[in-house]
């Protein structure tokens, strides 16, 4: 089967992500200085972002109508945003989900005794590392398959930013009451998923690729039932 | 070698020896020794005469017919001797340990010499972090001696406490908290340094893991007493001193713009760890 041109440039651009991470689709970005893989300088650009415009786009991510976030994000996307707020979701699934069952446990029976589950560790952390890496990965590609041009680094952003409301839900979770739970989850979800769509859907500005935004919806609101039944069971 | 000759050199052993008699019979006074001369080493005086030079002298052969047994006099009195690495400067001279400058005596001091001076810095640097002191908000002063004997041990031990408290799956409650440890102390240094703050990449890891000091005790006191009141009170006296420990450190090291973004990692940090001492049991 001889490869297509698109399947060409997949493969290209597949073999340079394996070298270096794209900087922009094909915009030339004035403060790209990328100085190679292991030194620290070339990822500080980033992290450039103060404290209080990492507090904007997390009060942003909370409404999701708006659909605005790729503009707010467009001069300067960060990583900050990803990588600590699923690391701070790690932590509160694996820690708030022992307390649930704790709680749980204290109402139902005490015949056995409560243990604290280390592998609620073991399992958050992959679950939601892996989530918030691949998934904006896969969408890169696909998107870059299909011909419209997308920002890896954006997508992270995006992605990441919209974990923060699964973080706000968690602290609710811990309130045993089964129907309770399960609203809870239904709405946080809902919100975080419609947010990624709705900006995903902004962002791309075509009329043929609604299988992606609502895609992205279904898995968002995915990993929220996949959080729920897991941890909070 | 060369030969000056046009003797055909032979392939067995025989004709080796063939060889080195034409050698000799042709030119005596250049054979050299059996023995190569071994690389110049210092030598230690055995005598107070005049040193000779280390290399082997070929006058003190005896008959060349028997070359091997010849250097062994020689050799004998300077083997016993413990060996010295090679130095340039030639025979002559008393060449003691103090010629090397003063590091050499930790090689041969006692064991207890290194580890009492090892554990004294630990606890000067315990003293100088986690204790009030005049130098605390000044990050080059605060820890210039820094080392990573103190928070490898203090990691082990929290690991080490928190899985002796737990009483299922112990060995996967210690893996758990000593990588939690480990890689939050790297990833929070490569945060201050992505933020664009400074900082030495080690005196950091070592900061962080002497503020671990005060969560160590009260893991401990935790492990022995189980009441759950006590433990989370116990918990949040040491995870406010933890933090505060830690505070001047990592807040003067970037920008005051960017200062929660690097301080809220260091709170996340101690938070979980401290939430893992109350809940394991």
């Amino acid at each position: 089967m001889i490869p297509t041109m698109k399947q060409i440039l997949l493969l290209k651009q597949l073999i340079t992500l394996y070298l270096i991470i794209p900087a922009d689709g094909d915009e030339q970005q004035s403060t790209n200085n990328w100085k190679g893989v292991f030194s620290i300088s070339s990822y500080t650009q980033y992290f450039n972002v103060d404290t209080d415009v990492v507090l904007n786009r997390l009060i942003s991510s909370l409404y999701p109508i708006s659909g605005d976030f790729f503009s707010k994000i467009d001069a300067n996307p960060d990583l900050y945003g990803l990588v600590w707020i699923s690391t701070t979701l790690v932590f509160a699934i694996a820690s708030l989900g022992n307390c649930a069952t704790y709680l749980m446990h204290r109402r139902s029976d005490h015949s056995t005794s409560w243990t604290f589950d280390v592998s609620y560790l073991n399992v958050a952390a992959c679950s939601i590392y892996g989530y918030v890496l691949i998934v904006p990965l896969a969408y890169y590609f696909l998107l870059q398959y299909l011909g419209s041009n997308a920002s890896l680094i954006r997508f992270w952003c995006l992605w990441g930013y919209s974990l923060f409301i699964f973080i706000l839900s968690s602290f609710l979770l811990v309130i045993p009451f089964e129907f309770l739970r399960w609203t809870i989850i239904l709405l946080g979800g809902g919100a975080s998923a419609s947010f990624v769509a709705l900006n995903l859907r902004s962002y791309i500005n075509e009329s043929e690729i609604t299988i992606v935004v609502i895609s992205a919806f279904v898995l968002q609101m995915g990993l929220a039932i996949f959080i729920k039944m897991w941890f909070f069971a | 070698m060369s030969h000056s000759d046009t003797i055909p050199l032979h392939s067995t052993s025989q004709s080796d020896i063939d060889e080195i008699e034409n050698l000799i019979n042709s030119n005596p006074s250049s054979v050299l020794p059996a023995r190569p001369p071994s690389p110049p080493r210092a030598s230690i005086p055995i005598s107070s005469a005049p040193i000779p030079p280390p290399a082997f002298i070929p006058s003190n052969l005896p008959a060349p017919t028997n070359p091997k047994t010849a250097p062994v006099p020689s050799v004998s009195s300077a083997a016993p001797k413990p060996p010295l690495p090679p130095r340039p400067s030639g025979p002559g001279g008393n060449i003691s340990a103090s010629g090397f400058g003063s590091p050499p005596n930790t090689l041969t001091e006692p064991v207890w010499d290194t580890v009492k001076r090892d554990l004294s810095r630990i606890v000067s640097n315990l003293k100088l972090v986690v204790f009030p002191n005049p130098f605390r908000e000044d990050p080059g002063k605060a820890l210039r001696d820094w080392d990573l004997w103190g928070p490898f041990f203090f990691i082990v031990f929290l690991g080490l406490t928190l899985s002796w408290s737990a009483s299922v799956k112990k060995s996967e409650v210690f893996a758990v908290a000593f990588a939690l440890l480990a890689a939050g102390a790297v990833i929070l240094t490569l945060n201050v340094l992505l933020l664009g703050g400074h900082i030495i990449f080690f005196q950091s890891l070592s900061l962080l893991g002497y503020c671990l000091f005060p969560l160590d005790i009260g893991a401990l006191i935790c492990m022995l007493k189980d009441n759950v009141l006590v433990k989370v009170v116990v918990v949040a006296v040491t995870l406010a001193w933890s933090s505060w420990a830690a505070y001047p450190f990592m807040s003067s090291a970037v920008n005051p713009r960017r200062k929660a973004l690097a301080l809220y990692p260091v709170l996340l940090m101690y938070v979980s760890v401290g939430f893992l001492i109350i809940a394991i049991d």
